[in-house]
């Protein structure tokens, strides 16, 4: 096998390993930060590092492991600098999350699946909301302005589709 | 979750309007309460599938990262991530041309193992040990058999280099093409195998259908082509301008044959109906094995149905009436166990004892055994067109015959295999309808 050969296996690897557990990595994140665009930015900055540091990864053993290290690393080197501006959440808190997220990293696998085929079939106006509402540079209240009527409301609507979407998963 | 102000707390914590004082009001709760960040976690799972549904880069994102990283940083990482973001962003951006369906003990070179549910783009796909089946998005099935080397051109054309596999090509996707470097192979609306050897020697064995055989391009001066029919079998060498015909010879296929089919694994003395034409349950007389056929596949029936056993354990002999049902809302696959005993040998009346196990990559729904069942579900599940035999109806037992008909049929709990222990009296004719979720 070529060295060209290798190294292009290599990233075959490392991109099927990443594109599986990329959403563990995220939802992780996001556990931690709590805002969605910073999440994403550190989760895309760990798979660097996870991408930097793949040679160090042994084949075999647990890549989500692994990989949530490095995530929970960035995170509080994150978290160090936001810290300034607002109140985050602790050292001692990240920690506990990290360990409860792998614990039941099983369940929480399950759940997302259960959750993607739920979101797949939102009623139209439920959809519209959602689909309004998480775009990218879109909060809540400024989605709510460009629709006319209150933040409160869309909130409102937001957390009973979350609340209903979490039900139907539960009982899948 | 009966805590109003945790899930109200939790809430704006996602919308992203949370407070300082709530924030740490927040954090103290999960910190003390184990339950409270079970329940966290669950809500950023929910908030996390949906931010990445909706958001607009749906997958990984790629960002323009000088916005957030160093400069200094940015040079140093230059060149891997350049190669990383191309490859990544290749993945991503093109639509992915299969997936992998099912799996046995399939590893990479690396040790890495194939999992279902993968998405493959074009490329290469070196399979060092195991079966990898691959569902193509024109409904092409293709199965390989490690160790292999195969490229996937597109969804239209894959070139094996080395290696096995059996593909199963609907009518939507007749004219897919498999080509080697001793021939191409072009479908015809079929199934077939194809192998080839280290030094290039490319086989194909026709098992329903038919395929069109030509040279590869350089050498098809004579436009050479040879139409290869079920039943039949060609071999090409590299560099050779002949095509030649070969004994029709299954075996080399029969471990990639079944996972086309969505069989995994039989041990024992069960085995898979070997490719070809004709499979037929009439066909198959046979006392050292339980044979297995396929049926319809991935049928949604109208009518409820009754079945011999649902639950995991032991079957149990029951009247009619207290069968249970099976109430259809999905898609099944139907596959038929057969134990056709035959008078042969020194003792041809001698009763046969046959063991085996099947497994499939999807779970079992419902198992059928008993004959008016077994007759019932054939109208519903029976192949189109084949003859059942029926002699499972007319040997009267002998009087006195305590036999209970099967002694052992075992569903694993987790559904996805069945243990058979059957004993027949040459003459008769056991079988067991089995319904898999279909895909």
């Amino acid at each position: 096998m070529t060295a060209e050969n290798s190294h292009s296996s290599k990233h075959e690897d490392f991109v099927a390993l990443y594109v599986r557990h990329e959403p563990a990595v995220f939802s992780f994140v996001l556990a931690m930060i709590g805002r969605s665009a910073d999440a994403e930015d550190i989760t895309q900055r760990a798979s660097m590092t996870m991408w930097r540091c793949f040679e160090k990864y042994k084949p075999g053993t647990n890549f989500k492991n692994w990989a949530f290290q490095i995530a929970k690393n960035e995170a509080l080197n994150h978290l160090t600098k936001a810290k300034r501006d607002r109140h985050v959440f602790s050292e001692k808190l990240i920690e506990l999350l990290a360990k409860d997220t792998l614990e039941e990293t099983d369940k929480l696998e399950a759940r997302r699946r259960a959750l993607d085929m739920c979101v797949k079939k939102l009623p139209p106006e439920d959809n519209e909301i959602v689909s309004g509402c998480y775009a990218e540079g879109v909060t809540v209240r400024s989605y709510a302005k460009e629709k006319g009527g209150s933040a409160n409301k869309f909130y409102k609507k937001l957390n009973r589709i979350r609340v209903s979407s979490n039900n139907v998963s539960s009982v899948n | 979750m009966k805590d109003k102000e945790l899930q109200e707390q939790i809430d704006s914590f996602l919308n992203e309007t949370i407070n300082d004082a709530d924030s740490k009001a927040l954090e103290k709760k999960l910190i003390d309460d184990p339950k409270a960040r079970t329940h966290y976690l669950n809500e950023v799972t929910l908030h996390a599938s949906l931010r990445r549904r909706f958001s607009l880069n749906a997958a990984p994102r790629i960002l323009p990262f000088e916005k957030t990283l160093n400069p200094k940083i940015i040079y140093s990482l230059a060149a891997s991530v350049v190669l990383f973001l191309g490859f990544l962003s290749f993945w991503l951006f093109s639509s992915p041309v299969a997936e992998v369906t099912h799996v046995v003990g399939a590893y990479r070179e690396s040790g890495v193992a194939f999992e279902e549910g993968e998405l493959i783009n074009s490329g290469e796909i070196i399979l060092s040990r195991g079966l990898l089946r691959l569902d193509f998005s024109n409904g092409a099935r293709v199965t390989l058999e490690g160790p292999a080397d195969l490229e996937i051109h597109d969804v239209n054309r894959i070139i094996l280099n080395e290696g096995i596999l059996t593909a199963n090509i609907p009518k939507s996707a007749i004219g897919f093409t498999v080509d080697t470097e001793a021939a191409h192979v072009v479908d015809l609306g079929t199934s077939f195998g194809v192998s080839v050897r280290a030094d290039g020697l490319t086989e194909v064995c026709v098992f329903d259908g038919e395929v069109e055989v030509s040279l590869p391009g350089e050498l098809d001066s004579s436009n050479l082509s040879h139409l290869v029919r079920e039943g039949e079998a060609i071999s090409a060498s590299v560099n050779s301008s002949v095509i030649d015909s070969v004994l029709y010879e299954t075996s080399q296929f029969e471990n990639a044959w079944p996972v086309n089919y969505g069989v995994l694994q039989t041990t024992g003395y069960m085995r898979f109906v070997s490719p070809g034409p004709d499979f037929h349950p009439g066909n198959y007389k046979d006392n050292e094995h339980i044979v297995v056929f396929p049926e319809k596949r991935g049928f949604l029936s109208n009518e409820s149905m009754r079945v011999d056993m649902i639950d995991p354990g032991e079957y149990e002999k029951s009247h009619y009436e207290e069968k249970p049902t099976l109430v259809p809302h999905r898609a099944m696959t139907s596959y038929l166990l057969q134990l056709d005993a035959y008078p042969e040998g020194e003792n041809p009346n001698r009763r046969r004892s046959v063991i085996g196990q099947i497994t499939f990559a999807n779970p079992i729904v419902g198992v059928i055994t008993e004959d008016r069942l077994l007759n019932e579900s054939e109208v519903v599940f029976g192949i189109p067109g084949v003859e059942y035999p029926s002699a499972r109806t007319i040997e009267p037992r002998p009087e006195g015959d305590k036999r209970e008909g099967f002694d052992k049929l075992i569903l694993t709990a987790d559904r996805h295999s069945l243990i058979l222990e059957l004993r027949e009296n040459p003459g008769h004719l056991d079988q067991v309808r089995v319904l898999v979720e279909a895909q």
